[in-house]
């Protein structure tokens, strides 16, 4: 019943290796416009959001969705993260996990 | 793992002869073997038990206490313990908080769940049990994370104490002048890389050396020294040969002819008149 399975991290650039897999963005919130968001992630995503969604523009935020063929994103679940995100230590971290990837995602 | 088998079980105090590399000079002291090392959750999940009741080991290094940074799943109080589903995006394991009976019940008690909610960041300080092949976490300690910012200094260091084990220390032992740049380079990955692929070596005519030495970063220790070795000696494009490196780096040739197959690999460095000598590939 181990959870062999993984969200690995991303960003924008990364978007067309994922279209169908379940990511997770780490990134700012530049617009909201009811159910559908834009996400700066080293470039800008649009994601579209659940019901449960509370994200506020300008707040940090943590997307966990799949990668929709236009490399948009279904969001399955959603963090509001506040102010004070340092977004460059999350992008150096999309790069660290890409490059160790045996220690982050299980490939399949 | 892998490397497990080389540590050999048969010395006494039934601790492992490996841990005490790490700098600790008691024998069979169980207490001198504590470690608490950060880890991902896929790290757990991947080392498998040699035998029942065998110790963690991660990267050839045995690992008592563990630490982990992931969002909460589910929360399932029980009579014992609550029972947190963690994952952290690599992976996602349980964690059982025993409830101290002592303490008195309004703190613990199933009910507020120290108010720990679903989807909250939290650290974890615990051991790695299993049970029935189920691997879980037993917990010494559960804290809500305030600071989001710690979740990524998690994977970071995480994967720091992954490359210290496989790679060596930055900057340690022979690496001559160049090891403090070995340190650096992983920094410079971690940050720099934001922008683009330094780390995939963007070996643009003008960034030769800087890209050679991103790739550099990611080969064994060994590589490193023989690589830095070649680098300062006056072999120029004649190349050095495999007997002047084993003296000077007083590596095996063994070692060396490991170390080039990398490096050859990487593109660093070039044949020249023979197998067994090399020089720098430069830009």
């Amino acid at each position: 019943m181990d959870n062999k399975s993984s969200t690995p991290r991303i960003t924008c650039a990364y978007l067309s290796q994922y279209v169908g897999k379940l990511v997770t963005v780490v990134g700012k919130v530049v617009q909201l416009r009811g159910e559908e968001a834009t996400i700066d992630a080293d470039g800008t995503i649009h994601a579209f959001l659940n019901r449960e969604a509370h994200l506020s523009a300008n707040n940090g935020v943590q997307l966990i969705g799949k990668v929709n063929p236009d490399l948009s994103i279904k969001v399955l679940s959603s963090v509001d993260l506040g102010q004070g995100v340092d977004y460059n230590l999350a992008n150096a971290v999309v790069e660290v996990t890409h490059r160790y990837k045996p220690l982050f995602v299980y490939e399949n | 793992m892998a490397g497990y088998g080389g540590y050999g079980g048969g010395d006494g105090g039934g601790f492992m002869s490996g841990s005490q590399q790490g700098g600790s000079q008691a024998g069979g002291s169980k207490y001198a073997d504590e470690s608490l090392r950060p880890v991902t959750i896929k790290q757990l999940l991947d080392w498998e038990e040699t035998f029942p009741g065998a110790e963690l080991a991660i990267d050839g290094h045995p690992v008592t206490q563990v630490t982990i940074v992931g969002q909460v799943r589910s929360v399932k109080p029980q009579p014992t313990n609550i029972t947190y589903r963690i994952d952290d995006g690599t992976g996602a394991i349980d964690v059982k908080k025993w409830v101290d009976s002592e303490a008195q019940g309004g703190e613990d008690g199933g009910s507020g769940a120290g108010a720990i909610a679903p989807d909250a960041f939290v650290r974890v300080w615990g051991r790695l049990k299993i049970l029935g092949g189920k691997k879980h976490i037993s917990a010494n300690f559960i804290r809500q994370i305030e600071d989001f910012n710690e979740v990524n200094y998690h994977l970071l260091e995480a994967t720091y104490v992954h490359l210290f084990f496989t790679k060596g220390a930055p900057g340690s032992g022979g690496a001559k002048q160049e090891g403090g740049g070995g340190d650096n380079m992983f920094v410079d990955q971690g940050y720099g890389a934001g922008g683009g692929d330094v780390a995939m070596g963007g070996a643009g005519p003008g960034g030769g050396n800087s890209a050679m030495q991103a790739r550099l970063a990611t080969c064994s220790r060994n590589a490193q020294i023989m690589c830095n070795f070649i680098n300062n000696s006056p072999g120029g494009t004649e190349g050095v040969n495999l007997h002047v490196i084993a003296q000077g780096t007083r590596m095996s040739v063994r070692d060396i002819t490991n170390a080039a197959d990398e490096l050859l690999g990487q593109g660093i460095i070039y044949t020249t008149q023979d197998d067994e000598t090399w020089a720098i590939l430069d830009y």
